[in-house]
């Protein structure tokens, strides 16, 4: 019995795999599992080659999990495209179709001989049971229901579900299709202890979503009324969501012209007195830049989420990078200071986003969510989100005496001004991108100037003390140390606890609060550090480059950076820290290594 | 318009403390004259307007009034004051900028924001010249113009403001001059009562650096009344032949009026509103439709 299985599989457009890999993945869910899947498809539109990864586990778990322990392949031509995103080793079992015509012992994988490939008549069972090709994603189901002990009679009620509208024909020839996978199962026993074990008894009703899902019903909870944006991928289902949802609270969901268009008129619903979000990626971040500062600079309330894919210019549309956290940052024109928040999984979405929509209308500042397209668009069970917990924070708005003599932009203890907004009698106000007086009228003095930069900035110090936006895991004296941020954590978090079974002293940070960097929180944890790891999906390694140029970094603090689409994984990181170890132990502190760029 | 004044306004009720930073006789003070005027005979309380522009000269325009202002971005005022209508319709908004900001760098918004029909009203105070940035060519200067930026002359057609909002299907269309107070106070009272996308043009000179020609002395002379013309402003195609003569003539008053005025964007929203209440969850159950059966 084992309590974790990495499911690979890969095939063409139309063959249904990850129509096939939801089934399963919902099924499981049902059951009590824990359980992430990504998708991967070709550039085209349609058709072409489409992947997913499935982990299914009886833990918790946080990340897409290393290489495969179950590999199926419906042809290799497709297969073998997504490259290191199917890796397979070997204890991998592989299953493939036998009208490929390869034998077992000829598979075409360079450089490793997987445990057991096991050749399957799939689409000829598909052809006799169910008539049809469309059947071979359904025995693809019956052979991994069988095999590996993945809830027959779940996927086989979600089978009837999903067929049950498309005719009795349909609906008995998937029936049949399933039922022989199963059987070419049974009587073909895998000499090898591949069964899952019995999910352990869930505590609530399991969620089954997305990060995107996620980021916007937690939109909804935090009382979002307006939502303005242009499609982009991978961020499009945010604005999908919004435009069933969101009409139903009194809300609008505007499809703009462009990129500016989108944000402009959240920056105008915001002023207007409403809680306002727009959603890009990396291309679109770049045409919001200026409208950031104008929310920056008039102290609009605004939540601005980047679901990071590969980049520059186009990059790798499909694909997840953290490569835009020097752009979430930096890329404001004049002093302009952004809280920037980055989830770890589907889960912490729901939380983050909350937070950017507490923290813009606190603090009256455009905040910028730094999803990626991992989290974006894998799905993931959830367990119960106990939604009243969450506090949901609004606007300071003035009070009847304050709007006697009302003073937009005063300079208070806090740095926040009451704010007002159109249709408040007493509260009329120039808001503008040029400098302003506390009245709100416009000015060219540098003292002003000054005092107002100094209040924009200072109104945001009190986010460097939010320790609750910063995960700490591990030995806390331990002298080495990791941190990682968004999708990268997940992988971060399992390469600690099995560092720590094997008996390494190690501790993580997760910051989920990129910027303002909290100096201290990130001192505190260096304390003892002689050794460590910054582990992050970007060429240049922005974190760590960020870092060193706000806190003062161990020395021995090493950059474990990689471009996107090239996934991280956790043994990777366990052979580093193990290496780490080894060093500190030989009282040898390991030198930064030097990068381009 | 639902709301009925609660008293009588007053053209100084709209005008604020601050100083326009224009240039003596520039013929934005005669603009923002005017719509202090239409303002007044509206009656709607100033803060229950909501005046949003981008930036140049013109554009400063929302601080020299009472109400809610906002000064923005070059040539985002239209995306911005949408979003602001769109997030509570009950206001009477108002947009405001030159033609740089309209039909150079923000020209992409203009199709859009009459398409949607926003009941906006957008006033253009066109002048044939960059201002603020010490005058440059912009997109409505004449060709052959010489400027800081076309030193031997533009070799380039000029935008044709009218013809373009109308081809995009505008539902009302003027223009206007300072040249003729009476005349742009009533066009921009129009407007703002139009139900829908409005669109003024205003000849406003720039006396620093605009052509001789299109100075307000001039303008007494050239400018020439639609109504007095005989032209029918329900008819667009006759609209559309008048505005062909953007830049010869000058045509003041209504071109067009929609005599049957689409359904507006915001109406629409909030038909739809209505509709989809019924179905919605409490927000703190909104997590409920994702839960794996």
């Amino acid at each position: 019995m084992r309590n974790d299985l990495v499911i690979g599989m890969a095939g063409s457009g139309g063959d249904g795999i990850i129509s096939a890999g939801e089934s399963l993945m919902t099924a499981m869910a049902v059951e009590g599992y824990h359980a992430i899947m990504s998708k991967s498809f070709g550039s085209q539109i349609r058709g072409g080659e489409s992947s997913c990864r499935l982990r299914i586990s009886t833990d918790p778990v946080r990340s897409l999990g290393g290489t495969l322990d179950v590999a199926v392949a419906l042809n290799w031509e497709d297969f073998l495209r997504f490259g290191s995103e199917l890796p397979v080793t070997g204890r991998t079992v592989v299953i493939y179709d036998a009208n490929t015509k390869v034998p077992p012992d000829k598979i075409p994988l360079t450089e490793v001989r997987p445990a057991v490939a096991i050749p399957v008549p799939i689409q000829e069972t598909a052809r006799q049971h169910a008539g049809t090709d469309k059947a071979k994603n359904t025995v693809v189901l019956g052979l991994l229901a069988g095999w590996f002990g993945l809830a027959p009679e779940g996927v086989l009620a979600g089978i009837r579900k999903k067929f049950s509208k498309k005719g009795e024909q349909v609906l008995r020839g998937n029936e049949q299709a399933f039922a022989a996978g199963l059987e070419f199962a049974a009587a073909h026993p895998l000499a090898l202890d591949v069964v899952i074990a019995p999910a352990k008894p869930a505590t609530g009703k399991t969620l089954l979503l997305d990060g995107n899902e996620m980021c916007a019903a937690a939109a909804v909870f935090s009382g979002c009324d307006f939502f303005g944006g242009y499609p982009i991928t991978p961020s499009s289902e945010i604005m999908h969501f919004l435009s069933k949802e969101l009409w139903k609270h009194g809300g609008t969901v505007l499809q703009a012209e462009d990129e500016i268009a989108g944000i402009g008129a959240a920056v105008g619903a915001s002023f207007a007195g409403k809680k306002a979000m727009t959603a890009t990626s990396g291309p679109g971040m770049s045409l919001k830049t200026e409208m950031l500062g104008l929310a920056s600079i008039a102290e609009l309330p605004l939540v601005c989420v980047n679901v990071q894919r590969g980049g520059p210019s186009t990059g790798i549309p499909t694909k997840s990078e953290q490569s835009d956290l020097f752009q979430a940052i930096f890329s404001a024109h004049g002093d302009a200071v952004r809280p920037v928040l980055a989830p770890t999984s589907v889960h912490d979405t729901f939380r983050m986003t909350v937070e950017a929509f507490n923290i813009a209308e606190e603090y009256q500042t455009p905040v910028i969510l730094l999803s990626d397209q991992e989290i974006a668009q894998r799905k993931e069970t959830v367990p119960a989100i106990n939604t009243s917990a969450f506090h949901v924070v609004s606007r300071r708005l003035p009070t009847r005496s304050e709007l006697e003599h009302y003073v937009r932009f005063r300079l208070t203890d806090s740095g926040v001004s009451p704010i007002s907004y159109p249709g408040m009698k007493g509260g009329n106000y120039l808001a503008s991108g040029i400098e302003h007086n506390e009245k709100g009228a416009p000015t060219a003095s540098g003292d002003i100037h000054a005092r107002m930069n100094e209040k924009r900035i200072r109104k945001l110090m009190p986010l460097k003390h939010r320790r609750d936006l910063f995960d700490i895991e591990g030995d806390l004296h331990a002298p080495l140390a990791m941190i990682s941020w968004g999708s990268l954590a997940g992988v971060a978090t399992e390469a600690l606890e099995r560092a720590r079974e094997e008996g390494m002293r190690v501790k993580l940070l997760v910051p989920k609060l990129l910027y303002p960097i909290a100096n201290e929180i990130f001192r505190d944890f260096f304390t003892g550090v002689k050794a460590g790891l910054v582990v992050e999906q970007s060429y240049q390694g922005q974190l760590y480059r960020v870092l060193r140029m706000y806190v003062d970094v161990p020395r021995g603090m090493q950059s474990v950076a990689r471009s996107g689409a090239n996934p991280v994984l956790t043994e990777e990181i366990v052979a580093r820290l193990r290496q780490l170890t080894l060093d500190l132990q030989r009282g040898r502190v390991p030198e930064p290594e030097p990068q381009l760029g | 318009m639902s709301t009925v004044a609660e008293h009588e306004y007053q053209a100084k009720d709209y005008k604020s403390d601050l100083k326009p930073i224009w240039c003596p006789s520039c013929g934005d003070f005669g603009v923002v004259s005017a719509i202090y005027k239409a303002l007044a005979r509206i009656g709607r309380p100033p803060h229950e307007i909501a005046f949003v522009s981008g930036i140049g000269c013109s554009s400063r325009i929302p601080g020299y009034t009472t109400a809610y202002g906002f000064n923005t971005v070059h040539g985002r005022a239209l995306p911005i004051a949408q979003g602001i209508k769109l997030a509570n319709p009950d206001l009477l908004v108002l947009v405001a900028g030159g033609d740089g900001d309209g039909f150079s760098i923000g020209g992409g918004h203009v199709p859009h924001a009459i398409r949607r029909n926003v009941d906006l009203t957008y006033i253009l105070m066109d002048n044939q010249i960059y201002g603020l940035t010490k005058g440059q060519l912009s997109p409505t200067s004449p060709r052959g113009l010489k400027t800081a930026s076309s030193s031997y002359g533009s070799l380039e057609q000029p935008v044709n403001p009218l013809l373009y909002v109308l081809s995009y299907g505008a539902g009302f269309v003027a223009q206007g001059t300072p040249a003729d107070m009476a005349g742009l106070a009533d066009i921009i009272e129009e407007g703002i009562r139009y139900p829908g996308f409005a669109f003024i043009n205003v000849q406003s000179p720039c006396v620093t650096f605009g052509q001789e020609e299109q100075q307000l002395r001039v303008h007494k002379q050239k400018m020439q009344s639609l109504k007095d013309l005989g032209h029918d402003p329900t008819d667009r195609l006759k609209a559309m032949g008048l505005a062909q003569e953007y830049g010869t003539s000058l045509h003041t008053g209504v071109f067009y009026r929609n005599p049957e005025p689409a359904a507006s964007f915001e109406s629409a929203v909030k038909e739809l509103q209505q509709r989809l209440r019924p179905e919605a969850r409490l927000r703190v159950d909104v997590l409920k439709s994702f839960q794996a059966k």
